[in-house]
């Protein structure tokens, strides 16, 4: 029989692997730009301001998907109903959404900031068109946020909009739907790191070619979009994997 | 028709094994054509006379290396409805 | 020499005043504002309301549930009548988020018809300001339709210019605080609408282009059965392209709700508003008609 504790210990559970997962790459993509922008300012010592500006910026975009992951486990901890009657179901989207956002939450901090230390390299290069460079590191880096968008939508629906569990059903009706759940969960959170770090990568070579080339702006923009937008389909595919095992059974 | 305790173990692995599936195969597709689209952001940037051959390229290429992305879509349904 | 402030700046500046504004009036997030119609009345006023989580999440979202449980379908909608038409018209059941989509739509589509028939009006030799951004807007879609397709195709621009300012105005749409307003590409029949009708178009275009036989073809080069894959393919572009916008529309109408609820004052949902409506959704409408558009270009390209 189910009691409280194990809903509890579910969502504990899942709040810390949300946080603890999350910002592991949260970390290291802020060191990336942090590291670009101490390197630029080496190099350009004119452009101190600019490149300090952009790092702080780039980096604030970058911890996106990692306060994500804090909101998540903050709702995990405080703001849950510890009801009994929620049973096997609930504990098992909380621990669910806990691993979504937080195995959400490396691809597109990753991504992130090798867009923003790309951005950094190259206002390094030419600090005349900084803000050209920096609007473009902005939009990449809000591309890449969207997978882990997807991750969110998916932790606030498994929490908010599993129905209770019903009474008097077999074990395995209750085996099904929340080891289906869990399988909802994981899908998101590993489908969306591969497409985070690819829309991160073609941001970065996106603001790396800006540097080089700043009069192909808007060609470069362009192609920027087409393919953050192509990559990202695999999120796609796993964001109506996650629907289907929340919703369709 | 309630479900048997052998059936739903079966059922469960099923489902555990689509979200696995989806999920995993995800990752190379998408860290793939990430790395398709940002040479082709750098080669427009070296010759804009071509842009509509390199966008072309691209696209190709891109739904190519998705092609394991979609066979991953296709067993993950196989997996949720079939079993 | 003094910097002036560009347009684009002021309605920034003007949708913040009214946005915190808003916020203001409306205290916290236990009470809320309300602006409508009610019997034919105009309503400007705070309702008490114990802010539930679930429940406003059922309430946005799964519309049908919520009223299933709640039983008050009236209040949502203010007119009576528009309601016992639709009623009427589909036969006794009445799936009400469907009546509310519909309703939206037609709200979409009265603007633009409204946007259309203005903007000829006023066609004038030395444009003004309004009429400036949308030539800039169509100028800009030609270019890219004359770069894909090539200039002898360039009679697909009007396709691409009404598929990119419809999802526009459907993304922008919700924003407006109005109780029962949502953006219609919220709910998965839009997108999937319009994505369907994007592949169609393609496949159409290819077929009038190269020829029926010789489309087919492509598609078995080897006589071999895995040309099944390449069909799933097909059919996975059109749940790409529709997920896409679907998804990223859902996910800012969620996150905004939450922190809403969780935040008690000002200022974050309004950065939220700005970025999930102002800034996604003018991006996700982009892509969309840019996908549309390449997908034609590979097409009919030899």
């Amino acid at each position: 029989m189910i009691t409280v504790e194990h809903i509890q210990i579910a969502a504990f559970l899942g709040a810390g692997l949300c946080v603890g997962i999350g910002a592991v790459t949260t970390g290291i993509g802020s060191g990336i730009i942090a590291g670009e922008g101490a390197y630029g300012i080496v190099k350009q010592p004119k452009a101190n301001d600019q490149l300090f500006r952009t790092m702080l910026i780039g980096q604030a975009a970058a911890q996106t998907a990692g306060i994500f992951a804090l909101v998540i486990s903050m709702l995990l901890i405080y703001g849950r109903s510890d009801a009994p009657e929620g049973g096997w179901y609930k504990a098992a989207a909380y621990l669910a959404a806990g691993l979504a956002m937080g195995l959400g939450s490396i691809g597109p901090s990753l991504g992130a900031g090798y867009a923003g230390g790309q951005a950094c390299k190259s206002i390094a290069r030419m600090p005349k068109h900084g803000n050209a460079i920096m609007g473009n590191m902005l939009i990449g880096q809000a591309l890449s946020q969207t997978s882990a968008i997807f991750a969110l939508v998916v932790a606030f629906l498994l929490m908010y909009s599993i129905p209770n569990q019903p009474e008097g059903i077999t074990v395995g009706r209750i085996l099904v739907k929340s080891v289906g759940l869990i399988g909802a969960g994981l899908s998101i959170g590993l489908g969306t790191l591969g497409p985070g770090t690819g829309i991160g990568f073609v941001a970065g070579k996106a603001n790396d070619s800006m540097g080089r080339f700043p009069n192909q702006k808007s060609n470069i923009m362009r192609t920027m979009f087409l393919g953050a937008a192509v990559s990202e389909s695999t999120a796609i595919y796993s964001l109506v994997i996650s629907f289907l095992l929340i919703f369709a059974l | 028709m309630e479900l048997t305790l052998a059936h739903g173990i079966v059922k469960a692995a099923a489902l555990l094994g689509a979200g696995l599936c989806m999920g995993m195969g995800a990752l190379g597709p998408g860290v793939g054509e990430g790395f398709v689209a940002g040479k082709a952001c750098e080669g427009i940037a070296r010759s804009p006379e071509n842009a509509s051959l390199i966008t072309r390229t691209m696209l190709v290429g891109q739904a190519v290396s998705e092609s394991t992305g979609i066979y991953s879509l296709v067993i993950a349904l196989l997996l949720i409805f079939s079993s | 020499m003094t910097k002036k402030k560009s347009p684009m700046m002021k309605i920034f500046i003007i949708f913040f005043v009214v946005e915190i504004a808003l916020v203001l009036i409306s205290g916290n997030f236990t009470k809320e504002l309300e602006i409508g119609f009610d019997n034919g009345k105009f309503v400007f006023r705070q309702i008490e309301s114990e802010f539930n989580l679930q429940e406003k999440i059922t309430e946005e979202f799964q519309i049908d549930e919520y009223n299933a449980q709640h039983e008050e379908v009236k209040d949502l909608y203010g007119s009576e009548k528009l309601f016992s038409v639709f009623k009427t018209l589909s036969m006794g059941e009445t799936p009400v988020g469907t009546f509310q989509l519909l309703r939206m739509l037609l709200i979409v589509d009265i603007v633009l018809l409204f946007m259309a028939l203005f903007i000829r009006k006023f066609l004038a030799g030395r444009p003004s300001k309004s009429q400036l951004i949308f030539e800039m807007i169509y100028t800009m879609l030609e270019d890219f339709v004359r770069e894909t397709l090539g200039k002898d195709k360039i009679y697909y621009t009007p396709y691409i210019v009404t598929l990119f300012i419809f999802i526009w105005i459907c993304n922008m749409i919700g924003m407006i605080p109005i109780p029962g307003f949502m953006e219609p590409t919220r709910n998965l029949n839009v997108p999937l609408g319009l994505g369907l009708m994007a592949v169609v178009v393609v496949h159409f275009s290819a077929v009038k282009f190269k020829g029926a036989w010789k489309h087919i073809q492509e598609y078995m080069p080897h006589k071999n059965p895995l040309f099944i894959l390449d069909i799933v393919g097909e059919v996975s572009k059109i749940v790409s392209i529709s997920f896409r916008l679907f998804g990223n529309i859902l996910g800012g109408a969620i996150i905004i709700l939450v922190v809403s609820s969780l935040v008690s004052f000002v200022v974050f949902p309004v950065g939220l508003n700005l970025f999930f409506g102002v800034f996604v959704g003018t991006i996700q409408a982009f892509v969309f008609t840019m996908l549309a558009l390449t997908y034609i270009g590979v097409e009919i390209s030899e």
